[in-house]
């Protein structure tokens, strides 16, 4: 009978604590959640941070959304969040097992491009959230787009399982250096850009990350996916316009 | 029994020199080579571990008693792991850069040696004040160890303290220092500074060198007549 009471006890004890523990700190990690993807979407952005520029940074930034069914630049909510509205089925659909390349299985309708414009209604650069499966999990970033809206300006993930080491090494400030400058877009307005194994040839290639050809490959197929027909392409082709007008 | 002052600096006092649990029980070194290259990231380990082991010896200890003796690992390490839990979301939200840099450490607290080791060692056996006190003088055991070694990492490998620079700048980055391997030739290096200042701690050479005493087999050459 004690074999059994006295685990039971142990158990029941420490998952009320746990639990209480975990309700009581949940605010302050949401709210450090929040302002990490700021930091990244800044540094995304290539634009360094100094002790408190963050909040100002982001005053300056334009947030449109987009509807990915027709590419037509939407107004939301205000309280509307692109990643909590894939869970929602009025807000989200399935992807088609054909187009999901970057294998999302839901996508959310609309989607958030954070733009600098600057008084001549001009873009100055754009930064697009990006996510896609790699090996053990999906990554979460943000890519970054110069005015041009097709040299790359950086790139950032602010959530991801892949090894340390590895697959992690998606962090590497190295490798991500590499990204700047590099095109998405070749002649024809195909997405080129992808992650290599090796060393990179020209501006469409970045160099692979050794031992993790999966996460690279996952790299390469979500700029494919949300840089493509699918997703932002085409209302990136519309986005000059569209502030011009607006 | 009543715990004496004397008693209760040797609890807290003992570990941290004559008898560590790195240095001298050579437990929990994993963690003692990831996490000793800044001293902000060691110092927030080491408390971690240190609320972990404290706390952990004087939850066992209570129910010492009442734990069944052939499923007690498993109930010393729900208690254990629940502590771990607590300290990695409580770091999580208060302490979130430091907290990424750790990583998978801080869950690892739940396998580290010295939790589990002092758990079954002796908060099975005594009462909750003198294992509460024994689990901190093993959390400053170990404090200690890895501030040493992330201070000569930090200073030595990075060239700096606390992440602002301190050496001058023709001091070039020495990253064999900043590497895992370093912290095994500190940790050896303390151990032999210890034992030579204490003596006792030096152990008996169980497999002393002899003399080779073995007869080779005399193999008979046969007579190969061509």
């Amino acid at each position: 009978m004690r074999n059994l009471v006295i685990p039971l006890l142990v158990c029941i004890a420490c998952a009320v604590v746990v639990s209480i523990t975990a309700v009581v700190v949940r605010a302050e990690q949401i709210a450090n959640v929040e302002n990490e993807k700021k930091n990244k979407i800044i540094s995304a952005a290539g634009i360094e941070i100094v002790e408190g520029s963050v909040e100002n940074e982001f005053k300056k930034i334009t947030t449109l959304y987009v509807d990915f069914r027709s590419n037509e630049f939407v107004s939301v909510e205000e309280k509307y969040d692109h990643l909590k509205a894939v869970l929602k089925p009025d807000l989200s659909g399935i992807v088609p097992k054909e187009k999901d390349i970057a294998i999302l299985k839901r996508r959310e309708h609309v989607g958030p491009i954070y733009a600098w414009i600057s008084e001549s209604k001009e873009v100055e650069r754009v930064v697009l959230p990006i996510r896609g499966y790699g090996l053990w999990g999906t990554l979460y970033g943000y890519l970054s787009l110069d005015s041009d809206l097709n040299s790359v300006n950086g790139i950032e993930f602010y959530d991801h399982k892949e090894t340390p080491g590895l697959g992690g090494e998606v962090e590497n400030e190295d490798w991500k250096a590499i990204w700047k400058g590099k095109l998405i877009y070749n002649q024809d307005g195909g997405v080129e850009l992808r992650v290599v194994k090796g060393i990179a040839k020209d501006e469409y290639q970045i160099d692979g990350l050794s031992g993790a050809t999966l996460t690279s490959n996952g790299v390469s197929n979500m700029i494919n996916y949300w840089l493509g027909d699918e997703a932002y392409g085409p209302a990136l082709n519309k986005l000059k316009e569209h502030v011009k007008n607006s | 029994m009543k715990l004496t002052g004397k008693e209760a600096r040797k609890l807290l006092f003992d570990p941290i020199v004559e008898n560590n649990p790195i240095a001298l029980q050579i437990l929990g070194i994993c963690s003692a080579l990831a996490v000793t290259v800044k001293m902000d990231v060691t110092l927030v380990m080491c408390a971690a571990l240190t609320t972990v082991v404290a706390f952990s010896n004087f939850f066992v200890s209570i129910i010492r008693h009442y734990i069944p003796d052939n499923i007690r690992i498993i109930v010393q390490m729900t208690i254990i792991s629940s502590l771990v839990i607590i300290v990695d979301e409580v770091l999580k939200a208060y302490v979130y850069e430091i907290s990424k840099q750790l990583s998978v450490f801080v869950g690892l607290i739940i396998t580290n040696c010295i939790v589990m080791g002092r758990a079954e060692a002796y908060a099975m056996k005594n009462p909750p004040i003198r294992s509460f006190l024994d689990g901190l003088g093993n959390g400053f055991g170990y404090s200690f160890i890895l501030i040493v070694v992330a201070f000569i990492r930090e200073l030595f490998g990075a060239g700096e303290f606390f992440g602002i620079p301190v050496m001058p700048s023709w001091y070039p980055v020495n990253n064999f220092l900043l590497l895992p391997p370093s912290s095994f030739i500190i940790i050896g290096l303390m151990i032999w500074a210890i034992r030579t200042y204490s003596k006792s701690q030096v152990e008996e050479n169980e497999n002393p060198l002899k003399a080779h005493t073995f007869k080779p087999l005399t193999v008979k050459k046969e007579a190969t007549d061509g």
